[in-house]
């Protein structure tokens, strides 16, 4: 029988895949601990965004129509679901202008700066996304120019939808909540229950049912579902305040001993043309 | 370099092969709604694709094939993932193992598309192992199959063999 393997093409391949092996986890590594990819990467990143900014014109045009279509269909219904809810809206509004107004003029009064809720935005446009099975990433077209930092949390639509991962001087990279690598969704958030708060942070994403998970929550406070989860802008960077989701249920964890609590996130993780990069004011400093 | 020499295989391959590596990208960020619809994950991978025409299509003395997979794999790592070696090692795998297959099957449509489809099986089985190697996989095997693996092989495999014949065409002209 014809041997498939020579001896020397063993070897090769052994040595191939120590060498593979320990350039994943050492870039993985690398990545997490530098605040700004090496300069020669992040030219090679920017380059790369400029063509991707072209090429992304005619194919987000296309996604563009395709869901405009889709949206179409339902409009209907939508419509008048949605008028029913416009009235109440006008009038949280009124009321969050002048709590709003009145927080400003009590802030100055107590001669606070800036605090926690407080923060700018810069808003930026998707130009791609990672076609690979893990580390789904966004890459939008505001970077370092911008003063976009490492850490920075990123919303669209109705919520946060990840962080910035990774900044070049015109582009950064976002690592969606659904993405599990550390640096992606392990934000301090809290839940408002009926009787007081539970903090926490989200420790993983399960990516079969759609939902955030906080896990090893040991307070006794109740939690249900539907009940809102924000961020609670404990850690600095991250402003309190940022909508996260929905509890969708609370189950023990494989010991008993603590609580874990499944949340539906409010944003859509599937269409993000448009993001808004939250900067926190105190943060920043 | 004379104008007509432009449009030669080995000048007009590898920029195809990098147009089509942010094409990927483009669609995957502007059609992102449908192709990751709760709880399907498709991938479009139209880099290997092009890839694979170079295998099927035997284009390796005009056109130093070894070298662009190395180099969009690195490109691919650097600008999507940041993390490198994962998928400089799922492009070279998927085209070793086209290639070997390549050479036990003919040349017809129908044995061309089974090549591409154990290429791309094997390019997404490396990924999924490289994710355990890293500790970011989050989904089962059974799922991964389900919901990713297989509507991604039948989008991607459609794909090619709709464009088939006219790149069989367009290689033939521009040899």
């Amino acid at each position: 029988m014809r041997k498939l393997f020579s001896s020397r093409a063993v070897v090769t391949i052994i040595i191939a895949f120590i060498v593979i092996v320990g350039l994943i986890a050492g870039s993985n590594w690398w990545a997490k601990r530098t605040n700004q990819p090496p300069f020669i990467q992040r030219f090679g990143n920017d380059l790369a965004g400029g063509v991707s900014r072209v090429i992304s014109v005619p194919t987000t045009a296309i996604g563009r129509t395709a869901n405009s279509i889709g949206n179409l269909l339902d409009t209907f219904e939508e419509n008048q679901a949605l008028k029913s809810k416009i009235d109440e809206f006008a009038q949280d509004k009124v009321r969050l202008q002048t709590v709003e107004e009145e927080n400003a003029s009590l802030k100055k009064q107590l001669k606070l700066e800036a605090t926690l809720t407080d923060y700018k935005t810069v808003s930026a446009v998707t130009i791609s996304r990672s076609p690979s099975t893990w580390q789904s990433q966004l890459v939008i077209n505001k970077g370092l120019n911008s003063g976009l930092k490492k850490g920075m949390p990123v919303l669209a639509g109705a919520g946060i939808i990840g962080r910035i991962s990774e900044v070049n001087t015109t582009n950064a990279k976002v690592a969606l909540i659904s993405d599990t690598s550390e640096d992606a969704n392990r934000f301090a958030i809290t839940i408002k229950g009926e009787n007081g708060d539970v903090n926490g942070i989200v420790t993983s994403f399960n990516r079969e049912k759609n939902q955030l998970i906080m896990g090893q929550v040991t307070s006794d406070n109740k939690i249900k579902s539907g009940d809102l989860v924000e961020t609670s802008g404990l850690g600095g960077v991250i402003p309190s305040g940022l909508y996260v989701g929905k509890v969708a249920s609370v189950s023990k964890d494989d010991y008993g001993l603590s609580k874990r609590i499944n949340i539906e996130p409010a944003a859509d993780l599937g269409n993000i043309t448009t993001v808004v990069v939250a900067v926190s004011e105190i943060g920043a400093q | 370099m004379a104008f007509w020499q432009l449009t030669r295989l080995r000048v007009v391959y590898p920029v195809v092969l990098v147009f089509l590596l942010f094409v990927d990208g483009s669609l995957m960020a502007g059609m992102g709604g449908i192709f990751t619809a709760f709880p399907w994950y498709i991938l479009p991978t139209l880099t290997l694709g092009w890839l694979f025409y170079a295998v099927q299509f035997e284009v390796e003395p005009d056109v130093p094939l070894w070298l662009y997979v190395i180099v969009i794999g690195v490109l691919f790592d650097m600008y999507y993932t940041g993390i490198f070696g994962t998928y400089t090692l799922a492009f070279a795998v998927a085209v070793a193992v086209m290639k070997q297959c390549h050479k036990v099957l003919d040349e017809r449509l129908l044995s061309g598309l089974s090549v591409f489809l154990i290429g791309l099986v094997s390019f997404l089985v490396v990924t999924y192992v490289a994710g355990f190697i890293i500790g970011i996989a989050n989904v089962s095997l059974t799922t991964f199959f389900m919901f990713e693996v297989l509507p991604t092989v039948i989008l991607n495999t459609v794909i090619v063999a709709l464009c088939y014949y006219p790149t069989l065409s367009l290689f033939q002209f521009l040899r």
